[in-house]
């Protein structure tokens, strides 16, 4: 079969628009989302479940999240784990308060506090750019995580310090705790992560979209064409944030169960993040998918070939799979900084001419 | 050369003893001129005279520490250039300032950030009046990338474009904004002959056709003396001559000061004569 758009003359300005321009990419998703929500459940295990798909699809939530800000907005951000981390406890705090509230509401209410904490340190971007405000980004990361060791309301006053989900049910189906069944947990989370990721790629491609990449490019220009910088960075941060915030509230509910701030917030998260948007494709919400996709399953894979494969010690291998997966993500940072959304653009373009060259 | 048919208007931007200067650099001293409605208004002088700064001060990018403006009847000091935008000014620099990473399309679609309202909610369903709102700027765009003849670069990254293209798209991008009053700075510096043709057309016929007053920094006397109703002459940040464009040219004192001085030779009135 060929990967044509031969014969798909587009007929007006709303087709051209549209996000899959080519029938073939529209069927490919077409089948993709019905073996996810049909096939895959059926499949599904506990490992599945919590050690491939919940986090990947978690990430690429978060990753979404922090390309608002960082590939589309152009603003530099340290603060992802943190954030990731508002969003848990603001989930934990709602549902514990408010036990009978409703899973979905709690999301997002944890994303809509998120928010505001993302804008409130977002605003010093007004003022300084670049690495500056990445080190800014970092001492919310710091100061927020600080908080929640230091300020017991924030844990429920419990011993651990630690936070823990109790079971919760969305339409009668029970999608935390620890007796919720993969198959629930998986098709919640790729719910959500669906609808968001649809919404992001809406935003993207409108005029709030073309702001953020007009202030990334040239703030300077920007303003003169009337795109007010301040108003505009914010809003790249409440969303960004907001993203952020219900993946961090997925992370601790329906994923781990339980949290606790340093441990599963820190700032490895936020480089983690980073890294996946860099390896994915800054400025794609594809590229989120396939960057988190990547470094959910890189060390997985590694892990596998190494202990079972070549019967290595576990601790050697963990120690392997750094090495390695430092050596990949320098060597995207050299051979293609556009990340993997750009690779698969050109292997596209590739597919579209040929056989033929040129 | 005024062939035009159309009727010079009302002033619609006076500048009054405007002074800049940036720590001991005076860009500017108590330089006054107007520009009239559907008028095309030429600024020119040697390098550094302060003309590129003059425009930045009508938009509101530098703020002159003396002076009044007066646009549209209403009198400023100063303003933010997003205010200058929302009043109708639009501008193209001399150093291209797009958005590199983004495509001509989606570039000249900046230029209708300002008329767009649907909040971020209708934006992120790409539903009902979003979609509506969407295409209705698209047809928009789209009117403006045939006027400058710029469909086969649509979809390119402006960053990969050859520097005459950018130079339109970034004029595009200032005619989306349907401007009241458009300043070009140096709009055909760099340029071949054929480009420069062109650009002089786009113009002449906007001028024409939707009656868009420009000012315009223009180095070529050639193309000045063709498009320009009135001119205004800054050097070392005084200005030096004002008035139509023959006037200006048989001008003592500009024609000493292009002599005077030893400026790139493209400078010289040699070429309109
Ligand atoms: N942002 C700035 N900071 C310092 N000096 C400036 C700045 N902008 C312009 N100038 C100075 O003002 C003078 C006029 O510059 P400019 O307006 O760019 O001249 P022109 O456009 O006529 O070539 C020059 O001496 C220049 O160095
Ligand atoms: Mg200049």
């Amino acid at each position: 079969m060929f990967y044509r758009e031969v014969g798909q003359l587009k007929t007006s300005y709303q087709s051209d628009q549209a996000v899959f321009t080519i029938a073939q990419d529209r069927w490919s998703f077409l089948v993709l989302l019905i073996v996810a929500f049909g096939v895959v459940p059926f499949f599904i295990n506990d490992y599945f479940a919590n050690a491939v798909l919940l986090p990947f699809l978690i990430y690429a939530l978060a990753a979404i999240g922090l390309n608002i800000l960082t590939g589309y907005c152009g603003q530099l951000s340290l603060g992802t784990g943190a954030f990731l981390g508002v969003g848990a406890y603001a989930a934990y705090k709602m549902t514990t308060a408010f036990p009978e509230l409703n899973f979905i509401i709690v999301l997002f209410v944890s994303g809509a506090v998120t928010a505001a904490v993302g804008m409130f340190f977002g605003l010093p971007s007004l003022r300084i750019k670049g690495f500056y405000l990445a080190v800014a980004t970092l001492a919310a990361q710091f100061f927020i995580v600080w908080l929640f060791y230091k300020v017991p309301w924030f844990f429920n006053y419990n011993a651990t310090g630690q936070i823990s989900m109790p079971p919760r049910e969305v339409f009668g189906i029970l999608i935390t705790g620890p007796k919720a069944q993969p198959w629930a947990t998986y098709l919640f989370t790729l719910s959500v992560v669906l609808v968001f990721a649809v919404f992001a790629k809406n935003l993207v491609r409108c005029r709030s979209g073309r702001a953020w990449m007009a202030i990334r490019d040239m703030d300077i220009a920007a303003e003169i064409i009337g795109i007010r910088p301040l108003q505009t960075k914010l809003l790249a941060f409440g969303i960004s944030s907001f993203y952020v915030g219900v993946a961090g509230a997925l992370m601790f509910a329906v994923w781990l169960g339980a949290a606790e701030a340093g441990e599963t917030f820190g700032i490895d998260q936020s480089f983690l993040v980073l890294f996946m948007i860099i390896i994915g494709g800054l400025g794609s919400i594809m590229g989120s998918f396939l960057g988190a996709g990547f470094m959910v399953l890189m060390p997985i894979l590694l892990k596998q070939s190494m202990v079972d494969g070549l019967g290595l010690a576990a601790v050697t291998a963990k120690h392997m799979e750094f090495i390695i997966m430092g050596v990949l993500i320098v060597f995207f940072l050299i051979v293609e900084p556009h990340g993997l959304a750009r690779l698969w653009q050109i292997v596209k373009e590739k597919l579209r001419l040929w056989p033929f060259p040129h | 050369m005024s062939y035009k048919e159309r009727k010079i208007g009302d002033t619609l931007l006076k500048v009054e003893d405007i002074s800049l200067s940036f720590g001991g650099v005076k860009a500017l001293s108590h330089v006054s001129f107007d520009i009239k409605e559907h008028e095309i208004r030429a600024i020119i002088g040697p390098n550094g005279a302060g003309k590129s700064s003059m425009l930045n001060v009508i938009n509101g990018f530098y703020h002159p520490q003396e002076g009044l403006i007066t646009y549209k009847g209403q009198v400023r000091r100063q303003m933010r250039p997003h205010q200058a935008a929302k009043q109708g000014i639009a501008r193209t620099f001399q150093n291209i300032a797009l958005f590199k990473g983004m495509s001509t399309l989606d570039n000249i679609m900046t230029g209708r950030l300002l008329r767009m309202r649907r909040n971020v909610f209708w934006q992120a369903l790409y539903f009902g009046p979003a979609v509506k709102e969407e295409l209705e700027h698209r047809e928009a765009v789209e009117k403006i990338i045939d006027f400058l003849e710029i469909q086969a670069i649509r979809k390119t990254p402006v960053g990969r474009l050859p520097y005459g293209l950018q130079k339109r798209v970034e004029l595009g991008r200032a005619l989306a904004m349907e401007p009241e009053l458009l300043l070009l700075d140096e709009p055909m510096a760099g340029m071949n002959v054929e480009e420069k043709e062109d650009m002089c057309r786009f113009i002449l016929d906007l001028n024409d056709e939707f009656g868009t007053t420009i000012a315009l920094i223009e180095h070529d006397m050639g193309v000045v003396m063709d498009l320009s109703d009135r001119v205004v002459v800054l050097d070392y940040g005084q200005l030096l001559a004002d008035g139509t464009a023959d006037e200006v040219r048989n001008n003592q004192d500009v024609i000493d000061a292009y002599l005077g001085v030893s400026h790139g030779d493209d400078e010289s009135l040699e070429g309109a004569a």
